[in-house]
């Protein structure tokens, strides 16, 4: 029978939903109308509409060679790419660990990839957009391949004889492939399983998708094997497609700029705003979706601590960064950090901190918090917002660093010396348009999809219904976790 | 996985107190030889303090060499300990149960190993008491709060501390075991140690707790010990090949993956040295071979990093040290022997179900990672002050010396006999940590297997 | 202030043009400071201590190969990178602005060796000794550095305190140039340097001879390098330490290349 998780013992926090009726009652809330699902529906579209016209409206304003004026839609596309792009990672990195927790929150991470197919086509604006590698203006006096401005590519022709921008774009393109082979991988048993209690437009496409799926010993075998490959292979290219926009979008357009662990740092906020979206999912899901008896308060408890992690990880290579350099006195770097957190972007650099770390650590820090459901969410909802700003204030910054078009062609740290720190960038009403936009369309395909789709992992479920009971030891109970491997 | 039968306590005291209470044959004539290597590079070191930092090799821009190589390497050993106790404990992962206790003691010696390195290539060791310890001794100066010199020993002081406390801790129910089986004086030590121990509810609950505290607490010790380590390099702005934002995760990860792989050795060194098949077995090796593909994999990137990042400038200083690292023989050699000794050849041999459970390989590849990581120290120390700046003139290479080199091998041999002693005194695998993962252990049955499971907490 | 002396900031310009690497500079030094006597041995072992050295480099194919010659020593920086890593405070700017060395303090950490760009600093890898009669020359004003020690050039700050002993506090005056130069308050490099190549000053005092440099450079930073309108250019000032010694270009009227009859 199932249970709701309330309490503070251990015995109260976990779930355990029937084996028999998982499917039909999955599917029976996929399937069913839902208000606020609509209306949501309806007000994504909305917004991503609103998108589309600012868009419209800024490339006959600005056109699309002037890089500076698309601070704000690069912003956007990085926030959004980095929390869609890292969500289906942590359904691959939980399972690699054997977090029996996991498995509620497996679907709802996979059906990002979706959006990242939504990312290929949001990133194309970006890359005509792109100032080319090849400007003598930013290393003068030197010729050839060193007359290009500093890039991860060393030159316009680049090391691999190709522009950067192709190689970025195939990269999303290979992020939004591999991630939508997870997603089918992970949707066939539940498609087959179910292909015959839905009807209309999901039948057919459930069919088509479940292929020749008859759940044999062999075939699960062979699944799981698949799950492990790709998952592996998906956080690989994650991780390098994030240091690849990075380092062409941000750290290439501030000339100077020379920073390690920026890759790093945008990957570990990626994935603590991954998370954080995935838990406000959860929670939305438990309290209104009607998955009390599939998302109990031990995932919460569990999520919340790899949060905590993550927050704490990020202010850690924050600081790196910070007193690395600060502590060297060159007037390069003393440039960027003011340009980025102490002077023109100060106001937004101190939002970021506070929603990234200090908001979610305060909130995680208490055990009885973590416990709950809306504690890691919020604190989710926290790190979210912290990311967003993180975003505005390394790409609005980074595009808007130089102005490109007077730039006189000194020598390559002119673009921000002692005597001359640009202001930050306040968004006008196109900006504002196209960042509701973003993320407006991002969460009508999410949601669009989870309609056409189960958003629990049925299967794994199953899986771990099959494992987990309850048992008595010595005077508690407690959770019996079966490993066969 | 869970394979050994279940042990009755009986048989895991007896079997993990052999090395205390008995006395294996090899013991006292390895721990002599050992003491031998200690007593000629400490007799080195009384000559280097005589005679001055000449009998070394150490120059002119190189002065910084194989003692800061070495310091930095004991530094990244010490932190198996923190990752494989305290992270795998709050990971509630059951495979750590053998393995904490040798981490941690790994840990105590090769930090009191590491903080002998910089005292001694110092021009004035003997001045380092009244200057750097935190207190104006002399004229109202107190150390400079400045230097990633000072942090230093602030961070492996504290380091070592809340180690040994840790260590301490965790070891009061073991204690009270050894209290119970010896006389004289042993008992007397040990029930001082013990304080008090009696193994009712109440005084299990806290050990539990302090456990679960500590390992949180000590998180962030372990995190800033190497990356301030790694800032005595870092914050160099006149070394550019150092000047990297880098370097403290990366510093942090390299440890855990040299420190990790250490540990995995000196569990199969135990496991033969004193019987303990029952204890230590291959599902062991073979979770701590799968945790070692995640870090050296997460070591590889930052690596990455660290040499894109330096190339990306294209200033002339950092190209020059980059050409000497990768393409200048015998630096290039050694460059190419360290990436495929720490990444290529530890990670293939870790991806194989077999290698990991035949441990004469598993010890291959384990070896295999500390040369490397060893060699990528000194990849960065050294090429980095050889090449410094574009003051061609004064570029200049450095090799070891013999007195270098013995003080070198002392330190391997002085963890190695310090460990070996400590095993004298103290079991080497914690007894009630592989109690208690017995009595969590059970079986379900799934459709007609019995599946081995376990009680969880969360 | 701790004592009421007249404020200085002493520094140094170098003019490439004149020097022709002869040593005297170093010889000078050599003698002034009490520094050990290099053999053979130590320059092959990259041990030589030489506080101001003479680095040469050759430019051009055989047969038209040229020596060029830059003389380096300590640049006795604003803004030095070695003051914030010495574990002792064994190094630091003082009122002079001269980056000082504190030999009893320093405990041989050689952190501030790392961090000095300019590869000015030294370190004592042995003791110090010399042939015997040798002792009698040694510089009582001086202190003699045991091994262990890191040491640089000091602006041979043992003259200019006696010079503010001598000219400011016991006679009223004030040090400039033309009392420096009859006095030989200079330092000992300067004093020996037989080209004029280096020339000392305060570049506080706006008569003093370096002062239209340092005022050329402070004017023109490094972005507008090209507006300077002297020869004059700092050694690594995108480093920004902000170095109190300023080299000037050296006019090549024979550039390699351009003449064929150039011998």
């Amino acid at each position: 029978m199932a249970e709701h998780s309330n309490g503070r013992s251990p015995a109260g926090m976990w779930v355990f939903p029937q084996a028999d009726q998982i499917t039909a009652q999955v599917m029976e809330r996929t399937t069913r109308r839902c208000k606020p699902h609509t209306i949501a529906l309806v007000v994504a579209a909305l917004l991503a509409a609103l998108g589309v016209v600012g868009f419209l409206l800024r490339v006959a304003a600005d056109g699309l060679d002037n890089y500076n004026a698309w601070g704000y839609y690069m912003a956007a596309f990085s926030f959004v790419f980095m929390v869609t792009s890292g969500a289906p990672l942590a359904t691959a990195a939980f399972r690699f660990t054997k977090s029996h927790w996991r498995r509620p929150l497996s679907r709802v991470a996979e059906l990002f990839a979706v959006v990242g197919v939504l990312n290929v086509l949001l990133f194309i604006p970006m890359i005509i957009v792109l100032p080319s590698i090849e400007n003598p203006a930013f290393v003068p006096g030197m010729e050839g391949e060193m007359a290009a401005r500093r890039s991860i590519w060393l030159g316009s022709s680049g090391l691999t004889g190709g522009p950067p921008e192709l190689w970025d774009i195939l990269g999303l393109v290979a992020l939004a492939v591999t991630s939508m082979a997870i997603l089918w991988l992970s949707l066939m048993p539940d498609l087959a399983q179910s292909r015959d209690s839905v009807s209309g437009f999901r039948r057919s496409i459930y069919g088509f998708l479940a292929g020749s799926w008859h759940g044999t010993k062999r075939q699960w075998i062979q699944h799981k094997a698949g799950m492990m490959l790709l998952g592996g292979f998906y956080f690989m290219m994650v991780v390098f497609v994030h240091f690849l926009i990075v380092s062409d979008f941000a750290m290439s357009l501030i000339p100077g700029w020379k920073d390690s662990i920026l890759p790093p740092l945008y990957t570990i906020i990626a994935f603590q705003n991954a998370l954080g979206l995935l838990l406000v999912i959860l929670f939305i899901l438990r309290k209104w979706g009607g998955y009390q008896e599939y998302i109990g308060i031990s995932l919460f408890w569990s999520a919340s601590k790899i949060l905590l992690g993550l927050t704490l990880l990020w202010t850690y290579h924050l600081f790196a960064f910070f007193i690395t350099f600060w502590y060297g006195r060159l007037e390069v770097e003393e440039s960027i950090l003011r340009y980025l957190m102490f002077e023109s972007y100060a106001p937004v650099f101190w939002a970021n901190v506070i929603f990234s770390f200090f908001v979610p650590f305060f909130i995680l820090l208490w055990n009885p918090v973590r416990k709950t459901a809306w504690g890691p969410a919020l604190a989710g909802l926290s790190a979210l917002v912290g990311g967003f700003l993180f975003s505005i204030r390394i790409f609005v910054g980074s595009f808007n660093a130089v102005d490109f078009k007077e730039f006189p062609g000194e020598l390559y740290s002119l673009g921000l010396t002692r005597a001359r720190i640009q202001d930050a960038v306040i968004p006008d009403l196109w900006d504002i348009f196209m960042v509701v936009g973003i993320i407006g369309a991002a969460a009508l395909v999410y949601l669009a999809a989870a309609k056409l789709f189960p958003i629990m992992s049925i299967w794994e479920v199953k899986e771990g219904a099959m494992y987990q009971r309850m048992g008595k030891l010595f005077r508690g109970e407690y959770m019996i976790l079966a490993k066969p491997e | 996985m869970q394979e050994g039968r279940i042990l009755t306590a009986t048989e895991v005291n007896r079997d993990l107190l052999r090395s205390i209470l008995d006395t294996p044959r090899w013991f006292w004539p390895v721990v002599m030889a050992l003491g031998l290597v200690v007593l000629a590079a400490a007799i080195v070191i009384g000559v280097m303090i005589n005679r001055g930092l000449g009998i070394t090799n150490l120059n002119r821009p190189v002065v910084w060499g194989f003692f800061i190589t070495n310091f930095v390497f004991w530094i990244g050993i010490s932190h198996a300990g923190v990752m494989l106790s305290a992270i795998l404990r709050l990971a509630k992962a059951e495979w750590r149960r053998p393995a904490t206790r040798a981490a941690e003691v790994l840990t105590i010696f090769s930090l009191m190993t590491a903080m002998t390195m910089p005292i001694i290539h110092t021009g004035r060791p003997w001045r380092i008491m009244y200057w750097a310890f935190p207190y104006d001794f002399a004229r109202g100066i107190w150390p400079n709060i400045r230097t990633p010199l000072i942090w230093d020993p602030s961070a492996i002081l504290t380091y070592l501390t809340s180690s040994s406390l840790f260590v301490l801790i965790a070891l009061i129910p073991d204690f009270a075991v050894l209290r119970d089986r010896t006389t004289g004086i042993s008992h007397q030590v040990y029930s001082m140690l013990s304080l008090g121990w009696q193994g009712n509810p109440r005084q299990w609950k806290l050990q539990i707790i302090s456990g679960v505290l500590l390992s949180a607490l000590i998180l962030p010790v372990f995190v800033s010990v190497h990356s301030i380590v790694s800032w005595d390099f870092g914050m160099a702005m006149a070394v550019k090949s150092w000047h990297s934002t880098i370097f403290a995760p990366y510093f942090v990860v390299g440890a855990v993956h040299s420190g990790v792989s250490a540990v995995a050795f000196v569990l199969i060194l135990l496991r033969k040295a004193y019987g303990w098949q029952a204890y230590i077995r291959h599902e062991h090796i073979d979770a701590l071979g799968r945790l070692l593909v995640v870090v050296a994999t997460g070591w590889f990137y930052f690596f990455s990093m660290e040499v894109i990042f330096g190339i990306y400038g294209r200033e002339a200083d950092e190209i020059a040290v980059r050409s000497l690292q990768f393409t200048q023989w015998p630096v290039s050699a050694w460059t190419m022997v360290f990436v495929i000794t720490t990444y290529f050849i530890p990670v293939s041999i870790w991806l194989s179900r077999y290698c990991r459970r035949n441990l004469w390989i598993m010890s291959f590849a384990c070896i295999s990672v500390n040369i490397g990581m060893w060699l990528e120290r000194f990849l960065i120390i050294v090429p980095g002050l050889a090449n410094r700046q574009v003051f061609t003139f004064s570029w200049n290479m450095y090799s070891p010396s013999i007195p270098e080199i013995i003080i070198i091998s002392a330190t391997f041999a002085l963890v190695a006999m310090l460990m070996l002693l400590f095993s004298r005194a103290v079991p080497l695998v914690p007894l009630y940590d592989i109690k208690e993962g017995d009595i969590l252990k059970t079986e379900i049955q799934v459709g007609r297997r019995a599946v081995p499971a376990v009680y969880r907490e969360d | 202030m701790v004592t009421n002396r007249l404020d200085h900031t002493w520094g140094m310009v170098v003019d490439l043009d004149r020097c022709t690497g002869c040593q005297a500079c170093v010889v000078a030094c050599q003698a002034e400071n009490n520094l050990a006597i290099n053999e053979k041995s130590a320059f092959l072992e990259k041990r030589a201590l030489e506080w101001i050295r003479i680095e040469r480099y050759w430019e051009g194919e055989y047969p038209n190969v040229k020596a060029r010659f830059i003389p380096i020593m300590c640049q006795h920086c604003s803004n030095a990178p070695c003051e914030p890593v010495c574990p002792v405070f064994a190094t630091y700017r003082n009122d002079g602005g001269l980056n000082v060395q504190v030999y009893n303090r320093c405990i041989g950490a050689r952190y501030c060796i790392n961090n000095c760009p300019y590869q000015v600093r030294f370190f004592n890898f042995w003791h110090p000794t010399w042939p015997a009669s040798f002792e009698n020359y040694l510089n009582p004003d001086v202190t003699v550095r045991t091994r262990g020690i890191t040491e640089k050039c000091t602006f041979c700050v043992q003259r200019l305190r006696r010079g503010e002993l001598e000219v400011e506090r016991r006679a009223g005056g004030r040090l400039n140039d033309q009392n420096m130069a009859e006095r030989n308050y200079m330092p000992a490099c300067v004093q020996a340097c037989p080209t004029n190549a280096l020339t000392f000053g305060d570049h506080l005092d706006p008569d003093s001879k370096i002062r239209p440099y340092f005022d050329d450079v402070h004017a023109h930073d490094i972005h507008h390098e090209k507006e300077r309108t002297t020869r004059s250019y700092l050694l690594l000032e995108e480093l920004a330490t902000a170095p109190n010694v300023i080299y000037l270009k050296k006019v090549e009227p024979y550039p390699i290349g351009e003449n064929e009859h150039n011998g």
